[in-house]
């Protein structure tokens, strides 16, 4: 600690007169002083909860910068804002990952953040950035979300992150007319789904739809495919045990899992890429040839609604809408992959408590989803929340059968490329996995590339 | 039209501060002469205000004051700089009107001690420190002694520079080596306060300045007035994270522990920057047959001319022509396979840095003087006025590959599969393309054969490359090897179907692709350049060389040339530079995936995506030192030409 200090300490004598002074006073409320600087008047007697949060200012960031989501989150936290006669304000930073980890260093985070990765959170959490929850704050998140949910906030047996969002991944998205005009049933197992891909190709449809470009990300859509097949393949245990490494990335688990992807992927006539390879085709391209029928599947989130070209119907039974099935287990423990968001918090400070509490609340969940359901005018969300309590009624049909799968999941674990640390989970996994998908590299030298890269 | 705004009024405010700030600063020191208490006044009080800024404004200081509103936050925040100004000037304008050296060291170590003890007492907790007391007493004495001896040497009384040394010493010696937040507040109060009075008492030692001073101050002063912003700019901003950069990059990932060069050793072992494991790969290439060929071929040219009139490499001369192709195919066969990010970037550099110097080049000297040469300038050079995020963002529209069911939406892709359609078609069009290209090709074939019967063998290795390759796009056109000229191929029951080209996913040459780009962009720099010095190339030794009987191309090579040799140099190591830090584009259309990663994206991905700082600051520094030797090379050539 003290070398460290000693280098910031002498770094900062350095820094420029003008900038301090210029960014100076615009966060300095009291969001820095440690309790042990306080004035004495801070301490004031708290009998009413609400008095104690007037005034105050909570600054949030995060990830969601979409116009619809950034002001269903300003929206949500508005209605708390209002009721308690403070200030928050929520920013949405496309260049989030980068720009978080500037502002810790740079001493001036925001004092709540949105974490895509509970990876990147316990990093943080263990390196003192971010700091536990209050008691209250623990006990309402507890209380409002499963464990399966509370434990991807939870680092070394602390409590620091609270759920507030949650993204559904084990999913496949499919035309049931186009299925019930083919004489397909739905697969409900692995096997059927195999069977059924075998069956098309027969057939000469092309069963999939798969692309993983996605600009800086290239390469997620595949460590989905990837993780959905570990947990099917090798179970729970064994994706807990490849995510903390361990096992080396390289187990022959891993390659089969990533083997299977790929072998079912290149097999003759099975995938349909917008793009020429699958390599090359946007991941955002697949909604419309999936809805053309170029394709009879596409395997993606929950998330993916938004993709689906305008106009496009969602389980209504109407001609032509879109569905979804529950991507099949192999050994009958419907196991589901997730991901989703959780805000932590950079201080202590009361008011920051008061608003993280806040966030792991139906209330919170219920009033985003109207909030961005009225952003999309009426149309799918794409916010999907498993927050226990919330009234179901705000969602619609098909976002209510994704909370059903929730429900139902015996066994809920969350994106591995998440948790991994960024070098892998961000970084190789993704790169080496896209070399591979490429056919540049095999599975087996992909995973030997991944795990010499993982931070030792 | 919100960002509109707030960016014209930020760089309003911007400079109207600097000016201001640059006035006042002039004004200030008008005052020197002849007001000289009111300039020393506010010239304390604004170092004062600075100082106290700095500290506070760094958080080394608790905010002490009313709250929780905006106008109780500003007033927190001021104080302590209200205060440092108030003091300083105070003192500042005391110890001008006092000539006596009792009072004024008094009233210097003074203020030292009240300044101080409040900066101690306001100091932070966690600045706080727990004092090394050796450390701290050896570097009192070491510097204090090294600051006698120069003001000695100086013929300065002992005195002043071992106060000096005494403060310096003091504050690294106390805050430097303890452990910060371990100490209390009087440990604070006393560390803070020894150096101060310690400046306090040096400033008080000074005479008071007469006449001349106070004239020299003013007139001294106005050369500084005019340098410290910029100097002051380009420490913060240049100087210290340069060095700062270099520091972190022998710190683990996490800046914490020193690892030698073991960032730098990682760098080089990886595969991901270095791989040349396939080296054998480069003599089974075709473009390795070709160039083998041209260089033998350039070197059997070589030889003949040597015996014609004794020089076998001449610029101009046939052997030329030859050997460029020949050494650019070997380049390219060569990079072709070796990988890493490193590798990367020196493809890179060697291909846009020659193909926009002579692109830029030949484009200069063949629009010169003609009637078109301003529209065609002006259109070459226009890609430089599109940001590189830009360019690269259209490429990847015109890179774009679609599924062979579909139409191709890229343009590249939508010409290449075209021309295979019309290769592989039946019509009127399909012939009479045939028809064309044959009688290229046939006239080639005549040319070479008139060139092997006068026996001017010396100009036929680029006649004979040339007829080779539309020879070779003749007979696939026309369906003798292979499925026909461009992107198609014909399944088994004769369909025809495209195959488009994946510019950005096929390695190794999407990295060529991408190369592209920057040379679109950079070629109208180089011709602008170019273009200007030879119209600098005196009239009279043109005059000269033609009356002398020299042809257009004697004169190009042997006169032109060697006139602009300096700017090629200067557009070459420009190029360099540029290139070696190329970024943008790789970032935009790979990601650095499919194998195009270069030093600049990987160490942006390292230092700022997975915050390995150790590992980013290392590639930061060779991307630095790299182009450390073409920068001094480029600004010695500039220099050169100026004189």
């Amino acid at each position: 600690m003290s070398k460290h200090r000693m280098l910031r300490f002498f770094s900062v004598l350095f820094a420029v007169a003008l900038i301090a002074s210029a960014c100076g006073n615009d966060s300095s409320g009291g969001d820095d002083a440690a309790p042990s600087d306080a004035a004495p008047g801070d301490e004031a007697p708290s009998d009413e909860a609400p008095s104690e949060l007037a005034g105050t200012t909570v600054t949030v960031t995060g990830p969601e910068r979409d116009e619809s989501e950034a002001n269903a989150i300003q929206i949500a936290l508005d209605i708390f804002a209002d009721a308690n006669d403070m200030t928050i304000t929520y920013t949405g930073d496309a260049d989030w990952e980068a720009n978080i980890n500037t502002q810790i260093e740079g001493g001036n985070p925001p004092d709540i953040s949105i974490f895509p990765q509970p990876g990147k959170l316990a990093d943080f959490a263990r390196d003192g950035s971010v700091v536990p929850l209050s008691d209250a704050a623990a006990a309402a998140t507890a209380a409002n979300w499963t464990e399966a949910w509370t434990v991807f906030g939870n680092v070394d047996g602390v409590q620091y992150g609270v759920p507030v969002k949650t993204d559904l991944k084990s999913l496949v998205w499919y035309q049931p007319d186009r299925f019930a005009a083919n004489g397909y049933e739905v697969p409900t197992t692995f096997d059927d789904l195999l069977a059924l891909t075998d069956q098309m190709i027969a057939d000469g449809n092309t069963p999939w739809c798969v692309g993983i470009e996605s600009g800086q990300a290239t390469g997620w859509t595949f460590t989905d495919w990837v993780e959905d097949l570990m947990l099917r393949t090798a179970g729970a245990e064994v994706y807990d045990q490849w995510v903390s490494h361990e096992i080396p990335f390289n187990d022959s688990r891993v390659v089969d899992a990533m083997t299977t992807v790929l072998d079912l992927w290149n097999t003759e006539g099975a995938v349909f890429a917008s793009g020429g390879s699958i390599a090359a085709t946007a991941f955002q391209d697949n909604g419309e040839p999936l809805v053309a029928g170029d394709c009879m599947m596409h395997r993606q989130a929950s998330f993916y609604a938004a993709f689906f070209p305008d106009g496009t119907a969602f389980a209504d039974g109407s001609e032509g809408a879109v569905d979804v099935f529950y991507f099949p287990s192999i050994k009958g423990d419907s196991p589901v992959l997730g991901a989703g968001t959780l805000a932590a918090g950079f201080n202590d400070n009361p008011a920051t408590m008061a608003v993280l509490e806040y966030f792991s609340t139906p209330e919170y969940a219920e009033a985003r989803q109207v909030a961005q359901t009225e952003g999309k005018d009426g149309g799918l969300s794409g916010f999907l929340s498993a927050a226990i309590g919330q009234d179901t009624s705000v969602y619609q049909p098909l976002e209510q059968s994704f909370l059903e799968i929730l429900a139902n999941a015996e066994v809920v674990r969350f994106d591995a490329s998440d948790l991994m640390p960024a070098d892998v989970g961000a970084g190789t996994f993704w790169t080496e996995g896209t070399s591979a998908v490429n056919g540049d590299i095999t599975a087996q030298e992909a995973a030997d590339a991944i795990e010499a890269s993982w931070p030792s | 039209m919100d960002k509109v705004l707030s960016t014209l009024i930020s760089v309003g405010v911007t400079v109207a501060l600097s000016l201001a700030l640059w006035v006042g600063a002039n004004v200030l020191f008008d005052q020197a002469r002849n007001n000289w208490r009111r300039f020393n006044a506010v010239a304390g009080a604004v170092v004062g205000f600075v100082l106290l800024s700095i500290l506070h404004g760094n958080r080394l200081l608790v905010a002490v004051g009313p709250g929780p509103d905006a106008v109780g936050t500003l007033a927190a925040f001021v104080w302590p700089a209200a205060l440092g100004a108030a003091t300083f000037g105070s003192t500042a304008w005391y110890l001008s009107g006092v000539d006596g050296p009792r009072h004024r060291l008094i009233a210097g170590i003074a203020t030292g001690t009240v300044v101080g003890v409040v900066v101690g007492a306001l100091l932070r907790s966690a600045y706080r420190p727990g004092f090394d007391l050796a450390a701290l007493a050896i570097w009192t004495a070491a510097l204090s002694g090294l600051g006698a001896l120069i003001s000695t040497r100086r013929g300065r009384p002992a005195v002043h520079g071992a106060l000096v040394g005494a403060a310096l010493g003091s504050l690294l010696g106390g805050f430097g080596s303890a452990e910060l937040g371990a100490g209390n507040m009087v440990g604070a109060i006393a560390g803070a306060t020894f150096p101060a009075a310690a400046f306090g008492a040096r400033i008080g030692l000074t005479n008071n300045a007469d006449e001349r001073g106070r004239a020299r101050i003013d007139s001294g002063s106005r050369a500084y007035i005019f340098l410290v912003p910029s100097l002051f700019f380009i420490t913060a901003a240049l100087v210290v994270p340069t060095i700062r950069t270099i520091y972190l990059s022998f710190l683990d990932d996490r800046s914490e522990n020193w690892v030698g060069i073991g960032n730098y050793t990682d760098v080089f072992t990886s595969k991901t920057s270095f791989d040349i494991s396939n080296w054998p790969d480069i003599f089974t290439s075709r473009l390795f047959y070709l160039g083998t060929a041209m260089l033998i071929a350039g070197l059997a040219v070589a030889i003949s001319t040597k015996k014609r009139d004794g020089r076998a490499v001449e610029l101009g001369g046939p052997s030329i022509a030859p050997l460029a192709i020949a050494a650019g195919l070997l380049v390219f066969a060569t990079f072709s396979v070796l990988r890493g990010t490193i590798m990367n970037n020196l493809w890179w550099v060697f291909t846009v840095t020659v193909v926009s110097t002579a692109l830029g080049l030949a484009i200069a000297v063949l629009a010169d003087n003609t009637r078109f040469e301003s529209v065609a300038k002006a259109l070459i050079f226009m890609p430089m006025a599109i940001s590189l995020v830009g360019a690269s963002i259209i490429w990847r529209f015109m890179f774009i590959a679609r599924d062979s069911s579909k139409n191709q939406t890229g343009v590249l892709n939508s010409a290449w599969v075209g021309l295979g359609r019309l290769s592989t078609g039946r019509g009127i069009p399909t012939l009479l393309a045939s028809v064309a290209l044959g009688i290229v090709f046939l006239a080639l074939a005549v040319k070479v054969a008139r060139l092997l019967t006068t026996g001017k063998l010396t100009s036929l290795p680029i006649p004979m490359f040339a007829l080779f390759l539309v020879g070779w796009a003749w007979v696939r056109f026309v369906g003798l090897v292979g499925d026909g000229l461009g992107g198609v191929v014909i399944s088994s029951d004769g369909e025809v179907i495209a195959k488009p080209v994946l510019f950005v996913q096929e390695q190794p040459f999407n990295s060529v692709w991408l190369m592209l780009i920057l040379i679109w962009i950079q070629t109208g720099f180089a011709m602008v350049i170019l273009s200007a010095a030879i119209k600098a190339v005196p009239a009279e030794l043109l005059e000269a060389a033609q009356v002398d009987g020299a042809t257009e191309s004697q004169v190009f090579w042997r006169v032109v040339l060697p006139q602009i040799a300096t700017t090629i140099g200067v557009v070459v190591t420009t190029l360099i530079v540029l290139v070696m830090k190329v970024f943008d584009i790789v970032k935009v259309v790979t990601n650095g995936n499919f194998g195009t990663d270069v030093l600049a994206n990987d160490f942006f991905a390292q230092a700022f995506q997975f915050a390995n700082r150790g590992r980013g600051a290392a590639l930061a520094v060779i991307l630095f030192l790299s182009v450390l030797p073409v920068m001094y090379f480029n600004i010695r050539k500039m220099q050169q030409e100026d004189t």
